[in-house]
């Protein structure tokens, strides 16, 4: 459940972190892993070597060591050989012995030199002439040469002989154990006896005889020439950071008695001992142990191999060492060669990696951008990618399909103007044709009834006038009734003419079109109307387009309205004013239109739609239909009338008549007739 | 006068106030007025004791007054009848007079234009009984088309005609004292009053218009002299001229002279 959810986290978790972390756990278990193997291999080959090189060095140790015991056999049995010595033995001339000896042993080197008669007897010994005549023969060295061998061996030498030969010697091998921590513990608190390489040669006469023994030996405690000698042919002096790199020991079982290894108050380390690890396998099991040790107060790539007796028996030590240091400080170098390397191609790789997230992430993350704000609506907004990768292609479509998307819905919202604008249009056509039905429905049974009515009031009207007639004819003009009776005579006309106006507006007479001249048409009933009297203030402009087409019309009933809207405003400007009547042809080329407009009194809002009602009047006098029959005629011809008023602005009548079509023959075919 | 040579005539309306008034007006020494309220009483009225004249109303129940006057001059080709209309039945009341009628009478009328047409309707008649056989279209030129006993009209170009009064019309007029005439670019509509002559009987008679239109030109000489239009009724004694805003459909209602 728990890995399952970090699984989750990590999942969630942004896309270039998904990647870091992804890179880093790879990277940090292959360093981790080629480190240990890395590790493991350098280990492997720098301390195999380091510890083939000890062995190596540890042999080239016993070389001169070996070389040493070879130089005490040489020296012990060419003095052997010499026919002074034997013959000073056989004369028991010791004092030319002891001049001899002592010559010979300053000249080579050794600490010791002693003869021995054929039992084995001391006869001469070269550091101190006044101890002779113990019996040397229970020396292994010296029995093996009393049967005639020259031999050379360690040897363990007692401190009592040790006396014997110098107390110098006693006193050189005389050491007190420093206390050291992992050393095997040991009764003893110090060392007496010394270790001695000797060797030791008979004495022979010309018949093979023995005549004695002569044997020399070097102390090895706190003798120094064998350690410094192999340390500056293996080692050549070598130093790293002021500590010899190479040490060389000669252990007395597990005592230092002879090393170049150097304490901390920079001393020769003697009197300490070997650790336990080390006794157990060399001193104990015998055998060689290589490997890293911790000396004095460093720690070594060591060798140790036994050293042995010339019975075979283990009595001390010959160590080589090499200071570990170097290594571990060259592995340690590797080490960090390795991790700074690995560190900085992991900062870079980062590097790499940020960017070449960034080019996937920022692309990615500007997308996400731009569908947030193509689902806000913008959607004018475009991915800019340089790249043609993937991603790049993936903007290129993207950006294709928000082209797509705004020119869908570009159209969509033109459609939606459209369609709206379409809407608005129709309804207008719509509420203009409700309005013309309407008017035209009115109209319509308006005029059936008005025929009804005339009809049905003539017969009334009939026998009133006859009757009223008959008796003003029968009255004289100065009786009482008589100016009575022809009022109403008189008003019973004005219902005639009433019925008549009625009539005349319910005759739906199909109108006569020809093609006329609508300029002709005003000019007409202009001059008509000049002649009045009544309209003698008022000034009449005429705006006409003299190259309006002629069209079809029924000449006497667009008169009649002219004349009707003439008549009207002439009584809208009671005491004079403008009249301006203009024709053109209107925006779309489609009608003819024609325009009255006056500066008199406009009309009430409340009159405007009324206007065009039958029987609507202001006027005292007057039928009312004047407009009425002019709508009607207007429809007749598929026309339009239209009144706009403006208080202080008087009044616009706008009529419009369809123009059929622009052939050129039909222009002007209507002609004038003047 | 005795009851003998009275003038006969009976009037017929389905509306009794109506024959009562047009009985009054014309009611007279010199005629026996009858009432019938329909056309088949009209009929047989006709029938068992002919009348001089008939005065009936186009608009009626059962029998029309077209009906009635086709009947009745199935049987009397020369019978003499007057319609009485309504506005709205004008083109009716022209067709009429294309089928015999002598002449109508738009309602409401007054007592004086009745009885100018009814003298007028006698004096054709008489007329008729001095010159017998004399058919009065005869006279007419060839090509004018006219309204039977009233008007004439020449079509002369394709919208314009000129409009005269026939003699026939003429002969049931005394002696003219005064003509009316309308004005330049008056409307006017066929059936309906165009003019007035004025005679010496203080009759006022109507003058139907032969068609419709809109004046263009009233001739001045007939304004001056008045006896031009018995002189030469189809030339210089024309009315006037007019722009015609209706021809092919009035031409419908015309007779046409040949």
């Amino acid at each position: 459940m728990n890995l399952h959810r970090n699984v989750q986290k990590f999942f969630d978790l942004p896309l270039r972190m998904k990647f870091v972390l992804s890179f880093l756990v790879v990277v940090l278990f292959g360093g981790l892993v080629s480190l240990f193997f890395g590790l493991r291999l350098e280990h492997r080959t720098i301390f195999s070597l380091a510890q083939a090189k000890v062995r190596h060095d540890l042999a080239s140790a016993w070389m001169v060591y070996d070389e040493k015991l070879n130089d005490i056999r040489d020296i012990v049995l060419l003095n052997a050989r010499r026919d002074s010595i034997q013959a000073a033995l056989l004369a028991d001339d010791r004092e030319t012995l002891f001049r001899t000896l002592v010559r010979v042993r300053r000249d080579f080197n050794l600490d010791i030199l002693t003869i021995t008669d054929r039992f084995g007897k001391v006869v001469q010994r070269t550091n101190r002439p006044d101890v002779f005549g113990d019996d040397q023969s229970a020396d292994p060295l010296v029995s093996r040469a009393l049967r005639k061998e020259t031999v050379t061996s360690t040897e363990v030498v007692p401190r009592p002989e040790l006396l014997k030969e110098s107390p110098d010697f006693a006193e050189r091998a005389y050491l007190k154990f420093i206390p050291t921590p992992m050393a095997a513990p040991r009764p003893e608190d110090h060392e007496e006896n010394g270790l001695m390489l000797k060797g030791a040669a008979p004495i022979l006469d010309e018949q093979g005889k023995v005549l004695g023994i002569l044997y020399g030996g070097i102390l090895l405690n706190q003798n120094y020439d064998i350690v410094d000698r192999v340390k500056e042919i293996v080692f050549k002096g070598e130093k790293y950071k002021g500590k010899e790199i190479g040490t060389v020991t000669i252990f007395q079982n597990d005592l230092r008695i002879s090393t170049n290894v150097i304490d901390a108050e920079g001393n020769r380390a003697i009197g300490t001992r070997v650790s336990q690890e080390v006794h157990d396998a060399v001193l104990r099991r015998g055998v060689p142990w290589v490997g890293r040790a911790f000396v004095v107060n460093h720690w070594y790539i060591t060798a140790y191999e036994p050293i042995k007796n010339i019975a075979g028996e283990i009595i001390g030590m010959l160590y080589v060492g090499m200071l570990e240091k170097p290594y571990i400080d060259l592995r340690n170098s590797v080490m960090l060669t390795f991790t700074g390397i690995a560190a900085l191609c992991t900062v870079i790789l980062l590097i790499i990696l940020f960017f070449i997230t960034s080019s996937i992430t920022n692309p990615l993350r500007r997308m996400v951008l731009a569908t947030n704000r193509i689902a806000q609506g913008d959607l004018n907004h475009q991915v800019r990618i340089g790249a043609r990768d993937e991603i790049g292609q993936l903007a290129h479509s993207f950006n294709q399909m928000t082209e797509n998307l705004k020119l869908a819905n570009e159209n969509l919202i033109q459609w939606g103007k459209t369609l709206e604008k379409r809407v608005e249009e129709r309804t207008k056509e719509l509420r203009e044709m409700q309005d013309y039905l309407l008017q035209s429905e009115k109209l319509r049974s308006l005029g059936k009834m008005a025929a009804g009515v005339a009809h049905e009031i003539n017969n009334p009207l009939t026998s009133i006038l006859i009757n009223t007639h008959l008796m003003l004819e029968k009255l004289e003009k100065r009786h009482d009734f008589y100016e009575n009776l022809s009022l109403i005579a008189d008003e019973t006309e004005r219902c005639t003419q009433i019925v008549k106006g009625l009539l005349e507006f319910a005759r739906q007479n199909p109108p006569q079109k020809t093609y006329t001249s609508i300029n002709e048409l005003i000019e007409r009933t202009t001059q008509l109307l000049e002649n009045q009297a009544s309209f003698q203030n008022v000034r009449i402009v005429k705006e006409l387009d003299p190259s309006l087409p002629a069209i079809k019309l029924d000449r006497n009933k667009i008169q009649q309205v002219f004349w009707n809207l003439l008549l009207n405003a002439c009584e809208a400007m009671p005491k004079g004013g403008l009249l301006t009547i203009s024709d053109a042809l209107s925006a779309d080329q489609k009608s003819i239109e024609v325009r009255f407009t006056d500066s008199g009194v406009s009309i009430p809002k409340e009159n405007v739609n009324k206007l065009f009602d039958p029987f609507f009047t202001t006027k005292s006098s007057g039928t009312g239909l004047g407009l009425a029959v002019s709508y009607g005629i207007i429809q007749q011809h598929d026309g339009k009338i239209e009144v706009k008023s403006e208080v202080g602005r008087g009044t616009v009548f706008t009529l419009s008549f369809p123009v059929e079509d622009h052939s050129p023959n039909s222009a002007q075919k209507g002609g004038t007739h003047e | 006068m005795s009851n003998r040579n009275k003038r006969r005539i009976l009037v017929v309306d389905d509306e009794i106030t109506v024959c009562k008034s047009i009985r009054q007006a014309i009611l007279s020494d010199e005629y026996e007025v009858d009432m019938a309220l329909s056309g088949e009483e009209a009929l047989k009225k006709d029938r068992e004791n002919p009348y001089d004249l008939i005065i009936t109303d186009l608009m009626m129940p059962g029998i029309s007054g077209l009906d009635l006057l086709k009947t009745l001059r199935e049987a009397r080709p020369d019978v003499n009848v007057i319609m009485v209309t309504g506005y709205p039945t004008i083109k009716t009341a022209v067709e009429s007079v294309k089928m015999g009628a002598f002449d109508y009478l738009p309602k409401p009328f007054t007592p004086a234009d009745l009885r100018g047409l009814v003298a007028r309707a006698f004096k054709k008649a008489e007329g008729e009984d001095r010159g017998k056989g004399a058919v009065a279209g005869a006279r007419i030129p060839a090509g004018y088309y006219y309204m039977l006993g009233h008007t004439w009209l020449k079509v002369e170009d394709k919208d314009q005609a000129t409009v005269g009064v026939v003699p026939d019309f003429l002969k049931t007029v005394g002696i003219i004292t005064q003509l009316e005439l309308p004005k330049v670019n008056e409307v006017i509509t066929q059936g309906n009053i165009c003019g007035k002559i004025s005679d010496a009987d203080h009759f006022v008679h109507r003058i139907w218009s032969p068609a419709s239109g809109r004046v263009i030109e009233v001739n001045a000489r007939l304004v001056a002299d008045s006896s031009v239009l018995r002189r030469d009724p189809f030339q210089n004694g024309f009315l006037f001229r007019i722009e015609t805003g209706n021809l092919e459909e009035d031409l419908k209602g015309l007779l046409l002279a040949k």
